[in-house]
């Protein structure tokens, strides 16, 4: 795989829609290089999980996601036997009067065995993506038990035996900041901050998913929602809330912002009363300003 | 391995990437061996395409672990080479070295010292009456083990009491037990296994008692100089009692503090605080530093789980509004507000402090916490709750 230089990264994941930046696109290159995890940190609704979805794409294989959240623990992650259904089975094979042994071997075999998605990572028949999705949300007894696989990559099954990775998966580790991670788990991955998008990249990325936009609306509703983050909000708005937003509006047909548009779909990006009712005490500011620079735009 | 070789032929550029490693790891960043050979490998791999743009951003990618470092990492990068090019033609590298390191832990000096000495202020008011008192040798003399073991032991077992009375919450996930209605069929099996797979005893499951969280917001302004001793203690204690805390302390702005507290021993601790939070015994201003946090930590860590403690004496230079709106909010996310006040444990005090009179109707349990005694009787009253 030679070619995949930097420049192969940047098409595949143009391909794929994903409006890139070089840093992106180095850390995705030198994880895949290097074969590290890597580590993507940054507001919530800016991209981190689509990342590790364009990556599967364009790697051409697939994505096994492990979503995070407190007290996940190992058989979770990891694997369970399907009690009821070995002791149906049990029930079904008492006529038959086969062995102990084939008895044994049989309700532990894979039929019986409910791989949760690291186990899947490990076993799949090509390399996938895995994505640890909000790490911070976990415990940090779990942190610490991940670490231990992502070093040996086998999980031991004591009614199998030890099984080892087919092929390393490509892990992509999300976290929101919620809680400092370890600093051996650093230590383990490439980093990635991704923030929210310049005004331009933003324009880009509406442009690319919500492609029957007008152009004027697309960049009135980057504008404004620039200036959106730059208020007290208790939640920011991402990317996601843009994109939410143009598709309404685009499907509503409509051309350009006014308040009154605004004001009647402001639920689509915010979602906090306070957020909401603070925005519409301060829309005609926020519009004065939207206005003033995209009549700048226009000169 | 072609890394390998690449550290064995040492070309020019590999010694640079070796030398710009050692440079930044004497400006905090923690590079060990692991982190060269990853930067050398990485150069290697990018070598035909490398543009100077692209080197840079691929050591940044490998290099930093954190926001922070992201944030430091193009300066000193700028450094380093800037350095380096001036280097080549006087051929003083070396010394340019050690210059930066000798001036880097010139500037952590004063910090660590002003925390040591906010550590001795409260010696230093006890030792009033002795004439010959100088503050030099005493700061000689006297050094964090005078927290003595005992003290900190008694004070850690009281914190592990509170944190224990605080952590009740039912969870949705099952564990063991007697009598329930949900069915572990699991345990059931295991139960049964000796009965060749006839179904006799039944065992269940329930709901285990999960842990809260904890937000513990310290104030380490000039006005709690006399409380220093034990605060520290405390915030130190408290932290290692109890797995999922987060800790901020303040005086006129905000600092998470968490990571530099977390397994490590007491000095340790002390020499990481001081580096990562400048002004101890500063004014307070705590209605700006809660702002500060309700705006960047509250609506990811505070919900119906999580127990805010907050330590201060309540006295504030700063927006009494401020507090008040964000004492508001807190209370309104957080699952109890616990304001523990040092000054609380003086008989004549009456909650007059005009920052406290603001928070007060947003704070659950209001308690003294002047030294190990009043703790016990938090631990008490919370026991009996």
């Amino acid at each position: 795989m030679e070619h995949s230089g930097l420049a192969h990264i940047k098409d595949l994941l143009q391909q794929q829609g994903y409006v890139t930046e070089p840093s992106i696109v180095m850390s995705i290159f030198l994880a895949k290089q290097l074969k590290k995890p890597l580590l993507i940190e940054g507001p919530a609704g800016v991209g981190k999980t689509e990342i590790a979805k364009v990556m599967a794409k364009a790697l051409e294989t697939d994505l096994i996601r492990l979503q995070c959240y407190e007290g996940l623990d190992a058989p979770q992650a990891l694997y369970e036997w399907n009690y009821q259904h070995q002791l149906l089975h049990l029930k079904m094979d008492e006529q038959t009067g086969s062995s102990l042994e084939e008895k044994e071997k049989n309700i532990f075999s894979d039929k019986f065995l409910l791989k949760r998605p690291l186990l899947q990572a490990i076993t799949h028949h090509q390399a996938p993506v895995l994505l640890i999705d909000e790490i911070d949300r976990a415990d940090e007894e779990f942190e610490s038990f991940l670490l231990e696989l992502l070093s040996d990559w086998q999980i031991s099954i004591p009614e199998i035996g030890t099984i080892n990775a087919t092929h390393i998966p490509q892990v992509i580790v999300t976290s929101n900041r919620v809680r400092e991670l370890s600093e051996a788990l650093r230590r383990r991955c490439l980093y990635l901050y991704i923030s929210y998008p310049e005004f331009e990249k933003e324009v880009q990325i509406v442009q690319q998913k919500v492609p029957g936009i007008d152009d004027r609306l697309g960049q009135q509703i980057c504008l404004f929602m620039q200036e959106l983050r730059k208020m007290k909000l208790d939640k920011i708005p991402g990317v996601a809330e843009t994109l939410d937003w143009a598709q309404a509006l685009a499907a509503l047909h409509i051309d350009h912002l006014d308040k009154e548009i605004v004001e009647s779909t402001l639920g689509i990006v915010l979602k906090d009363w306070q957020d909401i009712r603070q925005t519409q005490l301060s829309l005609s500011e926020l519009f004065e300003k939207v206005g003033a620079i995209s009549k700048l735009d226009q000169l | 391995m072609a890394p390998k070789e690449l550290i064995k032929r040492r070309t020019a550029l590999s010694a640079n990437i070796i030398g710009f490693c050692r440079f930044i790891r004497q400006k905090g960043f923690r590079i060990g061996p692991t982190e060269e050979v990853d930067a050398l490998r990485a150069i290697e791999i990018l070598q035909p395409y490398a543009a100077p743009k692209d080197f840079q951003l691929c050591m940044k990618t490998v290099l930093c672990r954190s926001l922070q470092q992201q944030r430091k990492f193009d300066e000193l990068y700028r450094q380093y080479w800037t350095e380096l090019e001036k280097a080549v033609d006087s051929k003083v590298v070396e010394s340019e070295g050690e210059g930066q390191k000798s001036k880097n832990s010139g500037t952590q000096q004063p910090s660590f010292q002003a925390l040591k000495s906010w550590l001795q202020g409260n010696t230093q008011a006890e030792k009033e009456e002795v004439a010959t008192y100088s503050a030099f040798e005493a700061m000689g003399q006297k050094d964090f083990s005078t927290f003595s073991e005992d003290e900190l032991t008694e004070v850690l077992q009281l914190i592990q009491m509170i944190a224990r009375s605080l952590a009740f919450q039912f969870s949705r996930r099952q564990k063991k037990a007697k009598r329930s209605a949900r069915l572990d069929l699991r345990r059931t099996l295991r139960l049964n296994l000796r009965r060749g797979g006839e179904i006799m005893d039944l065992a269940f499951q329930k709901p285990p008692r999960n842990k809260r969280k904890i937000v513990l917001l310290c104030d380490v302004s000039k006005s709690m100089d006399l409380y220093s001793q034990f605060l520290i203690q405390f915030i130190y204690a408290f932290q290692n009692a109890y797995r999922s805390i987060e800790t901020f302390v303040f005086s006129t702005s905000l600092h998470r503090v968490s990571q530099q507290l977390k397994d490590k021993d007491y000095k340790e601790a002390l020499t990481e605080l001081s580096q990562s939070v400048p002004d101890w015994s500063g004014g307070t201003r705590i209605g700006e530093s809660l702002t500060t946090f309700c705006k960047d930590y509250a609506s990811k860590m505070l919900n119906r789980n999580t127990i805010v403690l907050i330590l201060s004496d309540g006295w504030d230079t700063g927006n009494v509004d401020a507090l008040k709106t964000s004492m508001k909010q807190i209370h309104s996310k957080a699952a109890k507000v616990i304001w523990l006040n040092p000054l609380a444990g003086n008989p004549a005090f009456e909650p007059s402090v005009q920052g406290m009179t603001a928070a007060m109707p947003y704070i659950d349990i209001f308690a003294s916490a002047h030294n190990a005694a009043s703790l016990r009787k938090i631990a008490s009253h919370l026991r009996k709750r």
